[in-house]
């Protein structure tokens, strides 16, 4: 059962990964990047299923200016509102409109599910899985990049410090933790494809 | 433009990175700073090549922070499922193009659910062929794939024709569009043409006489002056004029433009009407800049020199950005009642045989 909300913004962004994967046509080869499917995560709760179309209000978040040919904007971000209980989620994820579409709904249905369940909802219990695998990849990736940014500096004879390389780690840590969630959505839009099949 | 605060280069530098300060000139704001630089992130990761990442995310910022539009820096834009190939020379696929192709398909997708018969499709000024390629790989998609479809699409320029071949074999090799099987026989044919000349005989695939279902053009719909004055930076420097303005220095234009007593920015179609009232097609869409283009051309269709078009398409439409929305206004234009579907700016121009 769902509390009504008053009005609730939730904003996530995910890093992303080639898309290519989910929407292969199942006749021919497979797709190079079929590597972006992650291994399946262990007894987690089935995926929950986005609300009916009919329940969402749909707008594209874009500037005032003409559109078209005239400007060549690079985000498409995509905004959906939950009707029933006021939520409101924004993906600009990715580059594509498609796909930020999809993230978008499959988001909301995380949230709804987070509402509704607590902590036995999907997100609750596969964040517990996903922090434990980000802290190693931190660790991982400080090291790669200390080591990079020293060869790159002498390869190239440019100066890159080490608090160069402490930056870039940061991020980069960011960054993982933030493909792990894209991971947990991409093996959800994956399940779509599989019903086409 | 006006100038941004030296404190917002700190914060790109202090709340993203150093590389963020270059981004910033050309994103203007911290969002779409941060969105960019993790995109040119995920394609260095996603591009293989022997030169350190570090240096290569490096020099895409540079030339992105110079103004160079995004899509030509990283070679590609998404549109619909499809990973179109953009290079300099060639027009960027927008979002509001995507937007009713996606429409379109749909709507052909409904009436093969009901009665599967094959398609075929002409496409003008087609660029990147990002048209008929998402056209094609959504009208594919099950339960209502087509028994056979036949795309023909034309552009004059040859940079663009080579770009179009080479996104069809791109994302049939992605396996994002299915090669052709007895099972689903399809061809996707690109063309050099100048569609003020005659249009090039029906490849030979196409029966003569054969009806066409749907005709799709994305034209040149700006003026000399609205391209001074109107369109972004990126698009000005960066974009070809030959996509954006019709070319009024040749005469074949201008004479158009006399004959049919229209503006510079509307003489391609006045050009696609006369080949719109030649072939007959059951579906036509046409793409034009803000609804007062909308309006002038429906105008055009409606009066005579639409050649008795008005008469012919039971229904004309003018569509906004998202015509997908459920919303139609009725408008009153050259004694007719038009409907405006969809929401967000007028965007194109709708041509149906039978009724919505
Ligand atoms: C606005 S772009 C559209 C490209 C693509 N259809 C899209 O939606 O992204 C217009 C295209 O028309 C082509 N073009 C310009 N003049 C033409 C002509 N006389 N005959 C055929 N194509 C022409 C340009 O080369 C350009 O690719």
């Amino acid at each position: 059962m769902l509390r009504p909300l008053t009005r609730l913004t939730v904003s996530l962004r995910l890093a992303r990964a080639p898309t290519h994967a989910h929407h292969g046509f199942p006749a021919a080869a497979a797709a190079p990047f079929t590597t972006t499917t992650a291994a399946p995560l262990k007894q987690m709760p089935p995926r929950p299923k986005p609300p009916p179309e009919s329940d969402l209000e749909e707008s594209f978040l874009k500037g005032s200016g003409p559109g078209g040919q005239k400007i060549n904007k690079t985000s498409s971000a995509v905004q959906i509102k939950h009707i029933p209980t006021g939520i409101v989620i924004k993906s600009q994820a990715t580059r594509s409109r498609s796909e930020n579409r999809k993230i978008a709904r499959s988001l909301l249905a995380l949230r709804l599910d987070e509402l509704a369940n607590g902590d036995q909802s999907r997100t609750a219990i596969v964040g517990g899985a996903k922090k434990k695998r980000s802290d190693s990849a931190a660790k991982k990736s400080r090291r790669k990049y200390k080591k990079l940014a020293e060869e790159a500096a002498e390869a190239t004879g440019k100066e890159t410090t080490l608090k160069q390389a402490e930056e870039v780690d940061v991020e980069e840590g960011k960054a993982a933790e933030q493909e792990a969630a894209e991971r947990v959505m991409q093996s959800e839009t994956g399940n779509n494809t599989n019903a086409q099949k | 433009m006006p100038r941004l605060p030296p404190s917002l280069f700190w914060r790109a530098r202090r709340e993203i990175s150093p590389m963020a300060t270059y981004l910033l000139k050309a994103c203007r704001d911290l969002e779409s700073t941060a969105n960019e630089l993790r995109w040119i992130r995920e394609h260095v990761r996603a591009t293989p090549s022997p030169v350190f990442p570090g240096l290569r995310t490096w020099n895409l910022c540079e030339r992105r922070g110079k103004g160079v539009p995004l899509q030509y820096v990283l070679g590609t834009q998404p549109f619909g499922n499809l990973d179109i190939k953009c290079r300099p020379g060639v027009l960027i696929p927008r979002p509001e193009t995507e937007a009713y192709t996606l429409h379109l398909a749909s709507l052909l997708s409904q009436e093969q659910q009901s009665s599967p018969a094959p398609l075929s499709i002409l496409d003008l000024c087609t660029g990147t062929g990002c048209i008929p390629l998402l056209l094609l790989s959504s009208l594919l998609t099950p339960p209502a794939a087509p028994p056979k479809i036949t795309i023909h699409a034309l552009d004059i320029s040859p940079l663009a024709i080579s770009l179009a071949t080479h996104n069809h074999a791109h994302n049939t090799a992605l396996n994002l569009l299915p090669p052709p099987t007895p099972q689903t026989p399809h061809t996707l044919t690109f063309t050099r043409a100048n569609i003020f000349h005659p249009l090039p005989a029906p490849p030979h695939h196409q029966q003569p006489g054969g009806t066409i279902d749907l005709l799709t053009a994305n034209p040149p719909y700006i003026s000399p002056a609205a391209f001074a004055t109107d369109t972004s930076r990126a698009v000005r420097n960066h974009e070809p004029r030959l996509a954006l303005v019709p070319d009024t220095s040749t005469s074949t234009l201008t004479d158009y433009a006399a004959a049919y007593n229209c503006l510079p920015q509307d003489i391609f179609y006045a050009r696609l009407l006369e080949c719109a009232a030649e072939l007959r097609p059951r579906r036509v869409f046409l793409e034009v800049g803000d609804m007062a283009q909308a309006v002038r051309v429906v105008g055009m269709v409606l009066r005579d020199g639409g050649a008795g078009l008005g008469g012919y398409y039971a229904t004309v439409e003018i569509w906004r950005d998202e015509p997908e929305v459920e919303r139609v206004e009725m408008r009153r234009i050259a004694g007719r009642e038009v409907g405006v579907r969809g929401e967000g700016k007028g965007r194109g121009v709708y041509l149906f045989q039978g009724d919505v």
